[in-house]
This record gives C-alpha cells, sequence and structure tokens, in this order.
C-alpha cells in the first residue's frame, strides 16, 4: 500500500522525484507573490513545488582560485599579475587567487581582478608574470605566459561575502560630489542609489535560513554552485545575511559574472546568484510570498566619512523601485546599483534548468547561525578626530571695520576670523591676508573683502580627512561648524600637523 | 522640434550670430545648453522642424559648424540596465521601463555638454560624444 502524502508537508526528495520526471511546479519569487495574492497561501502551497529567486549586484568580496600547473623548473610564486592586475598567491606554489577588487597597476579604476575573471570566463588569453625568491626546490625566479581558462586546472569563483540580504540606500548631504561603492552621489541629496533585487533576493525568500544553507546548490554566475557557508558579517537576525559560495568557473558565463569599475571607488565583480527555495511547508510559502513593500532598509548618508553614518529614515523596496523617495519632504530621485533585469532573468533560467530536469535541489548538510554578530574593529590605537584637536574661533561681524578686525588680528594673533550672523551661523571668514590687502587698497568695507564661499568641517570627522580637504582648497584653516551652520570652533594645517607630525 | 548642435570656431565665438539668425529669419531658437572654452563655443538648441534647412544654411553661411548631435552612446553590450545612471541624470532623460530596461531618451538627453552618467557607469558603456573637440576641425576645413 502507498503511503498517505502527508498534506501539510513536502520533502526535497518529494520535490526532486518530480523534478526528474519533469513535472515539478515552479514559479520565479515574483509569480509566486501574485499567485498568493490571487489564490492564497493554502492554494499556492499546494500548487508550487518550487520558488526561485535571483540578484545580480556588485558584490566586492567576490574572487577566484586558480591553479595553474607547475612550470619547468617549477616556481614557488611570490609576487603575480595577470593582466598586471596583482593577485594574491595565499596558498602553495601555483595557486592563486584574483580578488575582484585588486586593480591594474597600469590602469587602476578602470580594469581589475573582476575583469581579469570576466576574461577568463569568456575563453581570452591572460598575461601571467610571476617572481620567486627561488629555493632548491622551486629554482625558477621569473616567469611570463599567456593563459586562457583551458590552460588551468581548477578555475573557481570562491566568494566570501555574497547575495546581501538588503542593503542600505546610500545618499550625500555633502556640498560636493563624492565617489562610492554605492556609485556616484551628488551633492545636497541630489540623488540617491540603492542595490539588492527586494522581493526577488533569494534570502529575503527564506529569511530564517530553513533551506538555503553549507551544500545548497544554486545559480552561480551562469552555472551552477554551492553555498558554503555564511558570509562575512552574516547577521541573520537584523535581515542582513549573506552567503560564502563556490562554482566552476569555467562553466560559469560573462552575462552572469562581469568586471566592472567603480569611479574613484576601484574595480568589483557583479555575480548573478539564483536560489531555489523548496516549498516543503505552509510558512515557506508565506515566505516567499514577501513583497517588496515589506522589506525596509535605511537611508544612510555617506556624505559623513564615518563607520557609523547617519540613518536619515526608512524606506521600502517598493518606494525605492518607483524611482523617486521622500528624504525630509524633498523628493530624491533614487535608482538601483544592482540590475534588476537581470535579476529576474536568472530567476527565470534557473527555473527553466528544474522545470528540464537539468537542476535538482539539495538539502544544506548544516544550518548557517542566526545568532552571529557584526561586531565592528576593535581598535587598540584610535585614530584623532577634529573635536579633538579644534580651538575657539575668533569671530566678527560684517558690520566691523577694517581696522577693527585688523586690530583684533593682532591682539589675538590669529590669520583667520570667521564672519558670523546673529545667530552665531558662519557667513563668511576673512584672513589676514585680505585684511592686509583691503588696508593697502584703502578698501573701506569689511564687506568687500570676505570670502563667503567657506570650506568647513564638522567635529566628528576624521582629522585626516579635514587635512585632506585643506590641502585639495589650498587653504590652511577650517572653520568647524555643527549641521545648523553655527561656529564651534576652528582647525588650522598647524593643529593638524602639530598632531600628525606632518 | 529638432535638436541642433552649433560649434563655433574661436573667432566666432564674440559675434552675435544666433540672434542675428533669430532676428533675420524669425526662427524661435531655444537653446538648452551652451559652453565657451579655450578652443571655441558650442550651443546645444532646438527649433521648430520644419524651419531647420533655411536655419542650418544661414547659421552654416556664416562659418558655423551645424550637426544633428550624436549625445550619448550606449553600448548595448556591455550595458546590463544596473539603472546606475537614472537617478543621476538632470533632464530625466534616462528611465527604467517595466521589464527593468535601462532606456536613453536621446530627445531629452543634453550629450556632452553634462555627461553626468557617464563616468558613473560600471561597465562604462555609455560614452558622451567629445563635441568641442572637433570645433578646431570645424574651422580648419571653413578656412580651406
Amino acid at each position: 500500500m502507498l503511503p498517505i502524502p502527508n498534506q501539510n508537508t513536502r520533502t526535497v526528495e518529494d520535490i526532486n522525484a518530480k523534478i526528474k520526471k519533469g513535472d515539478a511546479q515552479v514559479l520565479t519569487a515574483e509569480e509566486m507573490k501574485r499567485l498568493v495574492e490571487s489564490s492564497g497561501i493554502e492554494v499556492a502551497f499546494k500548487e508550487v513545488d518550487v520558488v526561485t529567486t535571483g540578484t545580480f549586484g556588485a558584490m566586492c568580496s567576490s574572487g577566484a582560485i586558480i591553479n595553474t600547473g607547475h612550470s619547468d623548473p617549477p616556481i614557488k610564486i611570490d609576487e603575480a599579475w595577470i593582466n598586471d592586475v596583482p593577485i594574491c598567491h595565499p596558498g602553495a606554489a601555483v595557486d592563486l587567487y584574483i580578488g575582484a577588487t585588486a586593480m591594474s597597476e597600469t590602469t587602476p579604476f578602470e580594469y581589475g581582478g573582476g575583469h581579469v575573471i570576466e576574461d577568463l570566463v569568456n575563453g581570452k588569453e591572460v598575461d601571467l608574470k610571476a617572481t620567486a625568491y627561488g629555493t632548491d626546490c622551486y629554482p625558477r625566479t621569473q616567469l611570463r605566459t599567456q593563459l586562457t581558462k583551458d590552460d588551468l586546472n581548477q578555475f573557481y569563483l570562491l566568494n566570501f561575502r555574497n547575495c546581501y540580504q538588503r542593503y542600505n540606500c546610500a545618499i550625500n548631504s555633502r556640498d560636493e560630489t563624492i565617489y562610492t561603492y554605492m556609485g556616484k552621489l551628488l551633492p545636497h541629496r541630489r540623488n540617491a542609489t540603492f542595490s539588492g533585487a527586494g522581493e526577488l533576493n533569494p534570502l529575503m525568500n527564506d529569511p530564517d535560513f530553513e533551506t538555503i544553507g553549507i551544500g545548497t546548490r544554486i545559480f552561480l554566475g551562469g552555472a551552477q554552485g554551492y553555498v558554503i557557508g555564511e558570509g562575512t558579517q552574516h547577521e541573520a537576525k537584523s535581515q542582513n545575511g549573506t552567503l560564502m559560495v563556490r562554482g566552476d568557473a569555467k562553466k560559469m558565463n560573462s552575462e552572469f559574472l562581469k568586471g566592472a569599475g567603480l569611479t574613484k571607488y576601484g574595480t568589483s565583480l557583479y555575480v548573478g546568484i539564483g536560489i531555489p527555495i523548496p516549498i516543503l511547508n505552509l510558512g515557506l510559502a508565506k515566505k516567499t510570498a514577501i513583497r517588496d513593500e515589506a522589506i525596509y532598509t535605511s537611508v544612510v548618508d555617506y556624505g559623513v566619512p564615518r563607520r557609523d553614518r547617519p540613518k536619515l529614515q526608512k524606506v521600502n523596496y517598493k518606494e525605492l523601485k518607483s524611482g523617486s523617495i521622500v528624504v525630509e519632504d524633498k523628493r530624491v530621485r533614487v535608482s538601483s546599483l544592482s540590475s534588476l533585469k537581470v535579476a529576474r532573468k536568472i530567476a527565470c533560467k534557473l527555473k527553466e534548468w528544474i522545470q528540464n530536469s537539468e537542476f535538482s535541489l539539495t538539502l544544506p548538510v548544516e544550518r548557517l547561525p542566526l545568532d552571529s554578530v557584526f561586531k565592528p574593529m576593535r581598535e587598540t590605537e584610535g585614530t584623532p578626530f577634529v573635536a579633538g584637536v579644534m580651538h575657539a574661533a575668533v569671530t566678527c561681524r560684517e558690520s566691523e571695520s577694517i581696522r577693527d578686525i585688523a586690530s583684533r588680528i593682532v591682539t589675538r594673533s590669529v590669520n583667520h576670523i570667521i564672519v558670523v550672523d546673529n545667530q552665531g551661523k558662519i557667513a563668511g571668514i576673512v584672513t589676514s591676508w585680505d585684511i592686509t590687502r583691503a588696508m593697502a587698497e584703502d578698501v573701506k568695507a569689511l564687506a568687500d573683502v570676505v570670502s563667503r564661499r567657506v570650506v568647513t568641517t564638522k567635529p566628528d570627522e576624521p582629522l585626516e580627512i579635514a587635512s585632506k580637504r585643506m590641502a585639495k582648497h589650498n587653504i590652511n584653516a577650517l572653520p568647524v561648524i555643527d549641521n545648523e551652520g553655527k561656529v564651534l570652533g576652528i582647525v588650522t594645517s598647524e593643529d593638524v600637523s602639530k598632531l600628525l607630525g606632518r | 522640434m529638432v535638436r541642433i548642435l552649433l560649434r563655433f570656431a574661436e573667432d566666432l565665438v564674440e559675434q552675435p550670430i544666433t540672434s542675428q539668425i533669430i532676428l533675420e529669419l524669425k526662427v524661435p531658437i531655444n537653446i538648452i545648453t551652451a559652453h565657451v572654452n579655450s578652443k571655441g563655443g558650442e550651443i546645444l538648441a532646438e527649433i521648430p522642424d520644419n524651419t531647420l534647412d533655411k536655419t542650418v544654411k544661414a547659421f552654416r553661411d556664416k562659418g558655423v559648424d551645424v550637426s544633428i548631435p550624436k549625445l550619448v552612446e550606449v553600448d548595448d553590450e556591455e550595458c546590463f540596465s544596473c539603472g546606475t545612471c537614472v537617478s543621476l541624470c538632470p533632464v530625466e532623460a534616462i528611465l527604467v521601463d517595466k521589464d527593468g530596461s535601462v532606456i536613453f531618451n536621446r530627445e531629452k538627453c543634453v550629450g556632452s555638454t553634462c555627461s553626468v552618467c557617464v563616468d558613473a557607469c560600471p561597465t562604462r558603456a555609455i560614452k558622451s560624444v567629445k563635441q568641442l573637440g572637433t570645433v578646431a576641425k570645424a574651422a580648419a576645413k571653413r578656412r580651406a
């Protein structure tokens, strides 16, 4: 007699049997959500065996391990470059790790490890240069050769942090454009960027890591790969899960694995990941029904160069995907760094593989941690901040006479006087040079010599950054202001050199 | 409306050519962007379709190099529709289609006079057509 199937659960074995026969019911995560909305969870659970997910974003903590085989005479590689990109040599003689963010020494920011991986995947020939100190067993000290992926013994994508469950939305409050790993951010919050596929993201559809764990077979870069553990910085309980993954790069496809250059940040690798979620129980049917409006992230000010950047507000992925968000009553255009179009393609491709019996599901051999914490660095030697060296500023009003300012410069023995308004807010700056020139040229009004576009700093800014700003603008002091523009003090290049010893 | 790109060689920059043509032809020329540097100047302008021929002729008669601007070039092989460029565009000429494809609206794009999207593209798929560089060439052709 046949066993009576349990109405409330199904197993991975059940699903694999259906996949083998070619009659597994597979939906992409987006299709699943529509089905749940139209027919309810019960029906969706009954009808659907597998939900496929996808994401395609810049994943900097990626790379590939290659083994080149031994040269004759053999070499124990000490330093290596492929297409001028420095390559790590973490292991024995000819095992090399191509890090996605390592940049070409001749064309940095434009070409890097991510591009080397893409070129190899595309079957292109790459140029390997290596040096070594030479040993009795590995006498060779210099090597140069051209290689393609077919010449390599192993070429595995081996990424230690991929597939973030969700990510910050980045914005810039500074008065200058900044270039970040979240892309180009215009000044005065004129644009915002985000990353991640939201409701299509693999981990968002299995947030408790019921089915995604060590050994889960996945779509990786256009081929089949595996989850080999939680990614670094993984923190499931705050919905900041990440994955460590591995896959045979020789079988991958550059449509789903692309080198990238982010101006003034560096190079990276766009990685395509798709994960099948077996609908083993009603709970998983419900979880895979999650919508963009239920997935929240924070709008974070990347203009503040600190670890704990200010979080301005919460925002959900529905708003992010709509093209604009409202930040403090102002409409800000927002766009994605990751490709939703390719993420959808990945979910569809994975669905196709399963339907065509080319891909079977696995149960994790070990669950991923649900309680790990992403800690900040323990720093035994801190870095100085503006607050630590700033001192009281000598100020004046614009209505004062040039002669009064001149005598204040002398009595207080300073070179910079900050012009403030009635509320103590910054209105300009005058230097001893401005005053000297004003007196020489017989300028009457202080207003005619005040510099109005003042380059400033804030107390919580690292001194190194304030110092760079002074150098960039070729000035010797920065007024220190608060968020409202109130003058708190001043920091001079003299203060910086005293502390940093330069 | 149709867009034309006017390139003025160094020696033409100071002459009020555009104003003269507006007055002579009574064509409503809408200046979208204008730039001047040491090599000359360029104006991106919009004119009614039915005035195209006579306006172009008038500018050319005064020695101005006129072209129909090709504003940005997008390499479709390299662009995978991440969308990074979309929120940067000041004239909202880059849009995301329903299926997630990034679409460039060349009618709206102001091209090399802006180029804010160019260095933001992670695969360098966007190239702005360098326009000022050709001013010198245009001037040389005119003198010949």
